[in-house]
């Protein structure tokens, strides 16, 4: 196993860098100078040719090329051409909030969709398999965006001043300051250093960072400002995931040894719970693992719809501001962890299955 | 030996965001290394002045052979600053009062590296607290503002980039104000019993561009025929939210003398028909309309302006127009240039309330974008510029504008209307034309005001930035030596009692408000105010550092910066 992950992380390696490379060409190939889309309309030439020569845009595409890989592998992602901050520090604040949105949608899409594809298949061709199908297709073919403004519509203005108004927007509400954990209790950190820098990027994890602190307005409100959010981005995921429980579920339910247990007289239920639904769950693992990867590079409609400075917005904001550095910076790090996620699902087949040996 | 190698990867993981961690702080030490600069090298003490211990400080180019407008800032005492102009300048007030103008301690300026880019400190009604990245910016009142203290602790920006979700979260009460709805939701919002909207009379213009180099737009009577044959209250109509008006001038009305001269021409299409077939054209001709599609409030919905200009050229004058969208960058480098031989749709909003602005900018004898440049225009505006009080200049406006009307450089189409909207229960209310709304004026009855914008701001540090999104919150915290008024695009004192020009306008002597302090406790003197401008206005001062470094409004408004390179 141990070989196996060294050569998955090796086969990454190339990947990433191909994706780099490949990243560098294509933000360059997008109409528009960032000058223009930076300094505004009314910038002079001359404001242009100082700008372009600050961050090295004058120089030969080459030059550029080489000066940001030898970037790279001194673990500097650049400076941000718009607010000429660090893209890492950037990194820090805005990926957090996008994996905690990841983390919900995908919680309450396994949550609720393997249960329903459970019960889909369980109850094959009934009322319910009807229904749940049925639901399953229309989550799928909802856009994130429609669904995501209906929700807002309904629970921040048609049940605004009741028990169930939600708040339509936003990472926490107005007026309510985070303080990192380390600061409350009372840790003298300094984010300069690497364990600093980590600290810090767990502290921006609103609803961890209210927990262990004790929180609970503040925990109750991040909370509340995810439901929406979660939901809606929940639902292709939670849809995929129950179409393919019950068809993979009763594809095993059809299989020699199932019949072979049912002969021995084992109970319904435990023939699913102990023999078929352990064995259904690889292509299911395989879908969560997939979804996992596409929910956190693919959350920019969610993000923008509910106003989240998650990665998404941020990135689709820079791809607006031509911001070079963040383009570039926000594609390598959620291609990094879509390879991690994906190389973390090949891992848990092992688990899974006792016939998938690796080593 | 599971667990160990989820364990393993765990830490792995781990270990690539503590990465990320170091290497962002990493450049923030690099940042700070240059915090230890001393006083900008341009600085030198002041020749004699008054009383005490004071050292005035002074900024001096030397001459004026760099280009711009500014000579020399000169400290005469503690609270006397002096501005030496190259040139006459009769909308230095306007230009001053801009945000970006803010003046900040020098202290201040010196101990951040002349990159104070999210810990302004000003003079302010407010004070910044915090500025949770993504979320929020909250402010706490001033309780020792010189003017009006705010009725309210806390103020909150918040933003959002679409308009129907500002408006949502208004609806639903989570904020109090919002800018800038969607022109499609105005009526909603006044019918909307909880809600009460407030019309923003920000100056801007719309308008149809030619480039007399290429023709047939080398001759005037195509253009004058074109602007003859277009039915600009049809698209007023039809493509602008209630409160905008078809131009009868370029700029605007509310501009002192912007509608001095004759109002455009009337449509008529039977006299647009005959003067092109006059010039040579019976059968029209076949040209281009290039527009970038992005909305402005001068122009809410480029695509269907740019149609229904296609087909009232068709329709009117016979004239065959291909419509072509260009990239928003490249289409106003082309346009401002002078390079595309068609006609283009363009607009303008104002910086600061001058005639200057519209006119100078857009007619001056340098200007590429409409190409050969027209002598009875721009030898009035010399002129004009040259003349402080408007009631003064009426008559040589009053030429520039006909100068501009016979020879049609540009149809000026509309004046486009914008908006604000707040709560019903907030009193004081308020946006002004020029600037942000004026917090300190608003009550909301209660403790915290929640105001939603478009876009989170940039940084804090309003002199390197233009958006308007980075100079609203900057301003409610830094203040110039003069601010617009609430309700005109008149100007008014601020950091400063007055103004004295001479008599040709190339000298302004300004009196310095005393007793004032910044909110880190220290002092405003004179020494402060020239600091700030230096900073900006100095490509060779050590604190010339900002956001980009840019700061594009002291090179655009006072015509370059001192010791800048190429």
């Amino acid at each position: 196993m141990t070989s196996y992950i060294t050569r998955r992380i090796l086969l990454a390696i190339p990947v990433l860098i191909g994706l780099l490379v490949v990243t560098f060409f294509l933000v360059r190939l997008i109409p528009g100078d960032p000058c223009t889309a930076i300094l505004g309309e009314k910038a002079t030439p001359a404001a242009c040719r100082s700008f372009d020569q600050r961050y090295g845009l004058d120089d030969p595409i080459p030059v550029q090329l080489v000066i940001y890989v030898k970037q790279i592998f001194q673990g500097n992602l650049g400076d941000s051409l718009q607010s000429s901050r660090p893209v890492t520090q950037i990194m820090v604040e805005r990926l957090p909030l996008t994996i905690e949105l990841t983390v919900t949608a995908l919680f309450l899409a396994v949550l609720i969709g393997i249960p329903l594809g459970l019960l889909s298949a369980r109850r094959h061709n009934s009322a319910a398999d009807v229904a749940t199908m049925t639901f399953a297709n229309i989550g799928v073919s909802m856009p994130v965006f429609w669904l995501g403004l209906l929700l807002q519509y309904l629970f921040a203005l048609i049940l605004k001043d009741t028990f169930f108004a939600l708040p339509p927007s936003g990472r926490l509400s107005a007026g309510v300051l985070p303080v990192p954990f380390y600061e409350v209790w009372g840790w003298a950190v300094n984010t300069h250093t690497m364990w600093g820098g980590f600290l810090e990027f767990i502290g921006e994890f609103a609803i961890f960072n209210a927990f262990i602190t004790g929180d609970w307005h503040l925990l109750w409100d991040a909370v509340t400002h995810l439901i929406l959010p979660g939901i809606a981005l929940a639902t292709i995921p939670l849809a995929i995931i129950a179409r393919i429980t019950r068809s993979s579920l009763l594809e095993v339910l059809g299989k020699d040894y199932i019949r072979t247990a049912r002969a021995k007289g084992a109970l319904e239920r435990r023939v699913v719970a102990k023999h078929a639904f352990r064995n259904a769950m690889l292509p299911v693992v395989t879908i969560v693992g997939l979804q996992l990867g596409l929910l956190l590079g693919g959350a920019v409609l969610t993000e923008t719809v509910f106003n989240l400075s998650g990665v998404g917005k941020s990135l689709y904001e820079a791809i607006t501001a031509r911001d070079y550095a963040v383009i570039q910076g926000f594609v390598v790090v959620i291609a990094s962890g879509y390879v991690i996620v994906n190389l973390l699902v090949d891992i848990s087949y092992g688990f899974l299955d006792p016939r998938i040996r690796y080593e | 030996m599971k667990t160990t190698r989820w364990v393993a990867l765990l830490a792995l993981f781990g270990l690539i965001v503590a990465a990320c961690g170091s290497s962002t702080t990493d450049t923030t030490e690099t940042t700070a290394a240059t915090t230890t600069t001393v006083a900008p090298a341009t600085t030198t003490t002041a020749p004699a002045e008054p009383s005490a211990d004071f050292q005035g400080e002074s900024l001096d180019a030397g001459s004026c052979d760099y280009g711009g407008k500014i000579e020399s800032i000169t400290a005469l005492d503690e609270f006397t600053v002096e501005f030496d102009l190259c040139s006459s300048d009769p909308a230095f007030l306007q230009k001053a009062a801009f945000t970006p103008f803010g003046i900040q301690p020098e202290e201040h300026l010196q101990e951040t590296g002349g990159a104070p880019l999210d810990n302004p400190i000003g003079t302010g009604p407010f004070m910044l607290e915090q500025w949770d990245r993504g979320n929020q910016i909250v402010f706490k009142a001033n309780p020792d503002y010189y003017g009006q203290v705010p009725a309210f602790d806390t103020l909150v920006y918040r933003w959002a980039t679409e308009g129907a979700q500002r408006l949502l979260e208004l609806q639903s009460g989570n904020v109090d104000q919002i800018t800038n709805p969607s022109p499609e939701d105005f009526q909603t919002i006044q019918d909307d019993p909880n809600l009460q909207f407030i019309p923003i009379a920000n100056p801007n213009v719309f308008y149809m561009g030619f480039t007399n180099t290429f023709a047939p737009f080398d001759d005037v009577n195509v253009r004058q025929a074109i602007a003859k044959g277009i039915d600009r209250q049809r698209i007023v109509d039809n493509f602008y939210p209630d409160g905008s008006v078809v131009a009868s001038h370029f700029t605007p009305c509310a501009i002192p003398n912007g509608c001095t001269g004759d109002d455009w021409y009337d449509f008529d299409p039977e006299a647009a028909r005959q003067q092109l077939a006059d010039a040579g054209f019976p059968d029209g001709f076949s040209t281009k309309i290039f527009y970038r599609d992005v909305f402005r409030t001068y122009l809410p919905d480029p695509g269907a302006v740019a149609v229904e200009i296609q087909t009232q050229l068709k329709d009117n004058l016979n004239i065959d127009a291909e419509v072509v969208v260009m990239e928003s960058g490249d289409f106003i480098d082309q346009s401002t240039s002078g390079n595309l031989d068609g006609i283009h749709l363009l607009g303008w909003g104002a910086d600061y309330p001058h005639i200057t602005n519209f006119l100078d900018f857009h007619f001056n004898e340098n200007q590429t974008q409409f190409g050969n440049n027209f002598p009875e225009i721009y030898d009035a505006l010399k002129q004009g510029a040259k003349i402080g009080n408007p009631d003064d200049a009426v008559d040589v406006y009053t030429t520039a504008n006909n100068a501009i009307k016979d020879l049609v450089p540009m149809i000026p189409i509309a004046h486009g209307a914008a908006a604000s909207a707040a709560l019903a229960s907030v009193e004081g209310a308020n946006y002004p034309p020029f600037g942000a709304p004026q917090f300190e004026f608003t009550n909301p009855g209660k403790d915290t005001f929640v105001y939603m914008q478009n876009n989170e701001p940039i940084s804090l540090y309003c002199a390197d930035e233009t958006d308007g999104e980075s100079l609203s919150p900057c301003q409610q915290v830094v203040e110039p030596l003069y601010t617009y008024a609430i309700d005109s695009g008149d100007v008014v004192p601020r950091l400063a009692t007055s103004c004295d020009p001479n008599e040709d306008l190339t000298v302004w002597t300004c009196h310095l408000r005393t007793g004032v302090t910044f909110h880190d406790g220290s002092t405003f003197d004179a020494n402060d105010v020239v600091a700030s401008w230096s900073v900006g206005l100095d490509a060779s001062n050590p604190l010339h550092v900002g956001n980009t470094g840019g700061f594009d409004y002291f090179a655009y408004l006072w015509d370059g910066l001192m010791n800048a390179e190429g």
